[in-house]
């Protein structure tokens, strides 16, 4: 892990450099390139122009006067910094300062960028050859390599960029990675710390929302949600623990005293029928724990299909209707949405809706009313209310309402685990949506918004 | 009616069986697939119940396929301790005809099973439905006992269809909230037992000829006797 961290940080400024080094060299070619034309172009037409002149002498006075100007010209200037000859038609030196006709000077009259033979050795040489008349030639050059120093102190500059950008890159390379690595070192140890069993530890996060922080940040959410799952596990152990432990008791000692009091038949057929309801009461408790556990990894989301809402409420009501009746208790359906549709898992909602109004029905005292409606809380949302006129529930109670096993002091003594809302609860987020009570004053409602289909 | 079960575990193979047997079927055992495969293939039953855990290669529901693939149309009931929606769903489309899970009741596996056997034998095309004194008109939808008219609700003539269909058969809970209400969870209720007594109410207004009968720790029948 170490090493990974210290090559990731190092490699990263590294090729930072890199990068810039090759983005600096590819910048300086076509510019040294476009600066050398250009200069040889300048070169070229003032040797030209040079040449014009020294015709124009030539011109006024005659071969003669021009080898006595450029041997003026000769003793004036510095010696070798520029080619300056002049011959008769038979290539026979008159005046200048190069001994003979050099070998490699093109036939025609023109301006040249080209090697020719001075001093026995090939020099690159910027020249410019004009035939006078009566055969006499003239040259006029210059030594391109006078010039490289100039050159050379354009690719020092370069390299002495280069060398500024490496400095740079690898000092900033060190900084960059000692930043970092002094924050994936504290992430590190609060994560040793968490994977210790320390589920309260958070990673740091600055004020700054760059992408450490961005990062730490998830992953603290991240483990806000985990803390609270292990969290949750531990409770529903707990209250498994407890919930299944009544009736498993209940269970045992039913059997255990029907072994050892040998009762008549006809009683030991009453307690054996009464230990086949404790099981199945335990069955019980462990299929709805299972149900809320497939419906909480999600997986039933691959199943989702188009569920008309309307039709799946309108269902369930007419499901309870009759012992609603018994209970002298009114429940009716009222439709608001005009036509709700939603794409989910029609098993669960309507196992979601039966639900509520199971539980509706059950705290609702006779006389009183319990309203089912589907209604549109706003476009795009499908909402399932439930409404009853029973006692309602406290603020601390509708809190509590979806954890598992959690029982209101009002259910005391009415059947049920206290598993319904849990899965309703469970059902709502499945769905992308969420179970929330308000107060109907009195009594309770029951609403269930998610993200509907259509308009 | 003659059964085949198919299943490993020696105390729910003795529990079965011996159920069947005090029940008046015959019922034969393989505790693996290839055995299971071979009687299946070899001779004929009315009814299959297959546990779809199996030791050995094959397990049930390629059993299942394997059969339905040679033709053999022999109704199946899966038995299986996986009770999620998606392994209930699985089991059916291999070809099971219908899925209980395990743990289950005895009275609920006979009626299942006593579906099954039955459903081979009715002709699919019936219009009318007679228990007793007790008409149903399947086209029409009406309802009669003797002479007089009864008035259902769609769902209770649905409930009462379901019923008649079953005549002289245990019908569970379970079994009517999965066919009359699609329902197929359990709504830990006895609402289900509050549709049955508003139906009764309305069939037979004089309760000493009652053809809806409560079977104890089972479900319900609907009979002549």
């Amino acid at each position: 892990m170490p090493f990974f961290i210290r090559s990731s940080a190092t490699t990263l400024a590294a090729s930072y450099v890199l990068l810039g080094i090759l983005a600096l060299i590819l910048f300086a070619l076509p510019l040294s390139y476009a600066w050398r034309a250009a200069e040889n172009d300048t070169r070229l037409q003032i040797l030209a122009e040079d040449s014009e002149r020294l015709a124009a002498v030539f011109q006024r006075r005659g071969p003669a006067g021009l080898e006595a100007f450029i041997n003026e010209r000769v003793g004036l200037q510095i010696a070798g910094e520029r080619i300056l000859l002049l011959t008769d038609a038979s290539m026979r030196p008159l005046a200048g300062n190069v001994p003979g006709w050099p070998a490699g000077v093109p036939a025609e009259p023109g301006g040249y960028t080209t090697p020719i033979e001075l001093d026995h050795h090939p020099t690159m040489v910027t020249l410019v050859r004009t035939d006078l008349p009566g055969g006499y030639k003239l040259l006029v050059g210059r030594d391109v390599a006078r010039l490289t120093p100039v050159t050379r102190r354009f690719w020092l500059g370069l390299a002495v960029a280069i060398a500024v950008l490496l400095v740079a890159g690898v000092v900033g390379a060190i900084l960059i990675r000692r930043a970092l690595l002094s924050r994936i070192h504290s992430i590190r140890q609060t994560v040793s710390a968490i994977m210790q069993g320390e589920l309260s530890h958070r990673l740091p996060t600055g004020s700054s929302s760059d992408e450490l922080n961005t990062l730490s940040r998830t992953i603290n959410r991240m483990l806000e949600q985990i803390e609270q799952l292990v969290h949750g596990v531990a409770n529903v152990s707990n209250a498994i623990a407890h919930d299944l432990r009544t009736p498993l008791t209940e269970l045992r000692s039913r059997l255990e005293e029907l072994s050892l009091t040998r009762p008549p038949p006809s009683e030991a057929f009453a307690e054996i029928d009464a230990a086949v309801a404790d099981v199945d009461r335990v069955i019980s408790i462990f299929n709805a724990l299972l149900r809320l556990a497939e419906i909480d990894t999600g997986m039933r989301r691959s199943g989702f299909m188009d569920v008309d809402l309307v039709d799946l409420c309108a269902r369930a009501v007419e499901f309870y209707v009759p012992a609603a009746e018994i209970r002298d208790i009114n429940l009716t359906f009222k439709d608001e949405s005009g036509n709700l549709h939603a794409s989910g898992d029609k098993l669960l909602l309507a196992q979601a809706v039966n639900n509520l109004i199971d539980n509706a029905l059950k705290y609702t005292p006779p006389g009183g009313t319990v309203t089912v409606s589907t209604v549109r809380p706003q476009t795009g949302t499908a909402g399932i209310v439930v409404a009853d006129s029973g006692p309602g529930m406290t603020a601390a109670q509708r809190g509590r309402a979806t954890e598992r096993f959690f029982r209101g002091d009002a259910s005391r003594g009415t059947p049920g685990v206290g598993l319904g809302l849990s899965l309703v609860d469970a059902v709502a987020r499945l769905q992308g949506g969420s179970l929330e009570f308000a107060d109907q004053q009195p009594g309770l409602r029951a609403i269930i918004n998610f993200p509907a289909t259509g308009s | 009616m003659k059964v085949l079960l198919v299943e490993d575990n020696e105390r729910v193979t003795r529990f079965v069986t011996k159920g069947l047997q005090e029940a008046g079927h015959t019922a034969d055992h393989a505790d693996n697939g290839r055995d299971g495969l071979f009687l299946a293939a070899s001779e004929r039953y009315d009814v299959i119940i297959m546990d779809r855990m199996l030791p050995g290669n094959i397990d049930g529901l390629s059993l299942i396929s394997a059969l339905r693939q040679s033709g053999n149309q022999t109704p199946i009931l899966v038995l299986s301790a996986l009770a999620d929606v998606d392994e209930r769903i699985k089991g059916l489309r291999a070809g099971g005809d219908d899925y209980l899970t395990k743990p289950f009741a005895f009275g609920e596996l006979l009626a299942r099973l006593d579906a099954l056997g039955r459903r081979t034998r009715q002709d699919g095309t019936v219009t009318t439905l007679e228990v007793a004194d007790l008409r149903m008109d399947l086209l029409s939808r009406k309802v009669v006992r003797g002479t007089r008219q009864i008035l259902l609700q769609p769902r209770e003539f649905k409930l009462l269809e379901y019923l008649m269909r079953h005549a002289g058969q245990v019908v569970t809970r379970t079994m009517l909230l999965e066919n009359v209400w699609d329902y197929h969870f359990d709504p830990q209720t006895n609402v289900v037992d509050v549709h049955i007594s508003k139906l009764r109410q309305k069939i037979e207004p004089e309760p000493e000829h009652s053809l809806l009968r409560t079977v104890r720790n089972a479900g319900y029948m609907l009979s002549a006797e």
